[in-house]
């Protein structure tokens, strides 16, 4: 039987989607803190509370939007102790990340053992909203146009966020925050404030990106399931260095390199496994380094704001 | 000197009354064992056929069982020192990650260790391992996989390339090769040790149906869920169900109608023989396989086999069983890799 047919193609390219579309989420809020000085550790366990409440949710109502929506706030309750302990009580925001990431992970296995072990309940088949006639055109339509909100929101968001970035006051508000919140707090305005939104909203993108795990791309939640796409999402947004766009071109290319992995070895392509299981993180990697050589990170990232400290 | 030699043979003697006495409680006294497991013993999988067989064994032979799960696949060091402390009298590292760990600290500990994965690390009275080849029931997987197939294209999806796993992939690609040379079949790795990647063992799945294969032969833990998502999805290319055959454990309780058949390893005669062993002080004389024989290794039926298919399969069960068909054990994965493109390329 001939392989790459036009459906075997398509699935491919909707795999990489698929794969790419919780880093992207993920990766765009961890931007978003890194933006006002918190290196946001504790991503992946804000992805993984985002995958259990989006699949218990999305499980128990019938709708997958709820599930989205419940992920999001899953993943924001669990960045609101991470607001709690590094940005108002100032403690180190490497070490409660990672306390959070194990907190979320046994909770969410011990939550899980009690409700679904003897049952490992499934969803149905992802709804899409096509947009007509675009998602009518050969190969490209299925694959761009007829695809979930989620989808179609993380694209926005891109472009929202590097309006944001580049146009805005409140872009300028969290430049100062990771780069000078004591010259931010000088000019009136209040750095806590920025910083706990931004971690919230880091937190509410991570639940969305672990929903859309567990909902949409595997249809079914078991512990541990988000399997390190949190410090994966963390290297982008680093390597991309405050540009969204660079996420999304990083997020889309690893998940491409993994359908490409796949198809190699679909196609019975004689290479050892770990050679091609290494693709993906090998050329996003070279990739971001190379682009973002000359880029830098926030002056003040992972440190502390004292109000009145020299 | 006459103090020297009045202590070194005091010491000595000591020495030997209490690596007696160790050796003597080894033999007899064997009240609990203790089984380590990575993820929780409910996966319908690997960690749930190991805690349930240590259960069962404990039970037969009226020892008490202390169950360790969810681990992860970190240190397990203090775990096993802690277990051990306890009193038990044999450690089941039941993950090929505790393999450097496990004898480690049988010896610190003094307590015998069951691994996996390393059957090269047999030592009278301390270790032996339980490597399960389940390569003869992954054959029959395939030669059901075959007669079963209507688009002659069949998929393997594994999360890994542990040699337990790759050992049923070669025997599952011969099954199909022996029954029909002319169908295909297409392997995929989702991931280095990706064992709980549900949504990449999905992702996988779904290609490899894209690509025409209408059985999907899954090796995945965690990930195997979202393998059985994938053909429940996913029509094959015929427009018709894609089936699923697992490997391990059962999943026929939670099954929706695309559950074709599981390779199903039971590990009680395993974990029971081994207790019997260390009563009888034989522990470490022999590693320990499940086989078709004994039912410590069976192909699981489902509704979804046709009673003659069924039959003719059980023919060959009888055949492999006897000896009269040979499954040759293969563990590592450039034997995978051969046999797919071998297959592929007929």
């Amino acid at each position: 039987m001939s392989l790459f047919t036009e459906s075997f193609i398509t699935t491919l390219f909707l795999g990489a989607i698929a794969a790419g579309m919780p880093l992207l989420l993920a990766g765009l809020g961890e931007q978003l803190s890194e933006k006002a000085g918190v290196l946001n550790i504790g991503l992946e366990g804000m992805m993984l509370a985002g995958a259990y409440a989006g699949f218990v949710v999305a499980w128990s109502t019938g709708s997958m939007g709820l599930g989205f929506v419940g992920g999001a706030a899953a993943g924001a309750l669990v960045a609101s102790l991470m607001v709690l302990f590094c940005v108002r009580l100032g403690l180190n925001q490497i070490v409660i990340g990672i306390a959070l990431t194990l907190l979320v992970e046994g909770l969410t296995a011990l939550l899980h053992y009690v409700q679904f072990s003897r049952s490992y309940p499934r969803l149905d088949g992802i709804t899409t909203w096509p947009i007509w006639p675009l998602s009518r055109i050969p190969l490209i339509g299925p694959i761009l146009f007829d695809q979930n909100l989620v989808v179609y929101f993380g694209l926005a968001l891109v472009a929202g966020f590097a309006w944001i970035y580049r146009m805005t006051h409140l872009g300028s508000a969290l430049q100062a925050a990771g780069d000078k919140p004591a010259a931010l707090d000088v000019a009136g305005v209040d750095v806590f404030r920025i910083r706990s939104l931004a971690v919230l909203t880091t937190g509410a993108l991570a639940g969305l990106g672990g929903a859309f795990m567990s909902v949409a791309a595997a249809g079914v939640f078991v512990p541990f399931m988000t399997h390190g796409n949190g410090f994966i999402a963390i290297v982008l947004a680093m390597l991309a260095r405050g540009r969204p766009l660079w996420v999304l071109g990083g997020a889309f290319l690893f998940g491409g390199c993994l359908s490409l992995t796949t198809a190699l070895q679909v196609a019975g392509v004689n290479v050892p496994t770990d050679v091609i299981q290494m693709l993906p993180f090998a050329t996003v990697m070279l990739v971001l380094l190379i682009a973002g050589r000359k880029a830098s990170l926030p002056q003040a990232l992972g440190e502390s704001f004292v109000r009145g400290a020299r | 000197m006459k103090k020297t030699i009045i202590t070194t043979v005091s010491r000595t003697a000591l020495a030997l009354a209490l690596g007696w006495s160790a050796s003597a409680a080894l033999a007899g006294e064997i009240d609990s064992i203790a089984i380590l497991a990575p993820e929780m013993g409910t996966d319908m999988g690997w960690n749930q056929q190991g805690v349930d067989a240590a259960k069962a064994a404990g039970a037969a032979t009226g020892v008490e069982v202390v169950v360790a799960e969810n681990l992860g696949y970190g240190d397990v060091r203090p775990t096993m020192r802690e277990l051990a402390g306890d009193g038990a009298d044999l450690l089941i590292a039941h993950a090929s990650g505790y393999n450097t760990a496990a004898p480690e600290i049988g010896a610190e500990m003094g307590v015998p260790v069951a691994i996996v994965d390393s059957p090269d690390k047999l030592a009278a009275g301390t270790i032996a391992d339980y490597t399960a080849s389940g390569s003869d029931g992954a054959y029959l997987a395939g030669r059901l996989a075959a007669k079963m197939t209507r688009t002659k294209v069949v998929g393997i999806v594994v999360s890994g390339e542990p040699p337990s796993w790759n050992n049923m992939s070669v025997a599952f690609a011969e099954g199909v090769k022996a029954e029909n040379p002319a169908v295909e079949v297409r392997y995929a790795v989702i991931g280095p040790a990706a064992y709980s990647d549900a949504a990449g063992g999905k992702r996988v799945t779904e290609a490899v149906i894209a690509s025409g294969a209408d059985i999907i032969f899954g090796e995945g833990n965690g990930s195997s869920f979202g393998m059985l998502q994938a053909v429940e999805t996913t029509p094959a290319v015929d427009g018709g169900k894609a089936y699923f055959i697992d490997v391990i454990g059962d999943k026929t309780s939670i099954d929706k109608g695309f559950l074709l058949s599981s390779v199903v390893w039971d590990l009680t005669p395993v974990y029971t023989a081994m207790i019997n062993d260390l009563k009888a002080g034989t522990y470490g004389s022999h590693n320990y396989d499940i086989n078709l024989a004994d039912g410590s290794l069976h192909l699981l039926k489902t509704a979804n086999i046709p009673d003659d298919v069924w039959a003719s399969v059980q023919e060959i069960q009888a055949q492999v069983a006897s000896g009269a068909i040979v499954v040759e054990k293969k563990y590592d994965a450039d034997s995978v890799h051969a046999m797919v493109t071998t297959v592929e390329a007929n």
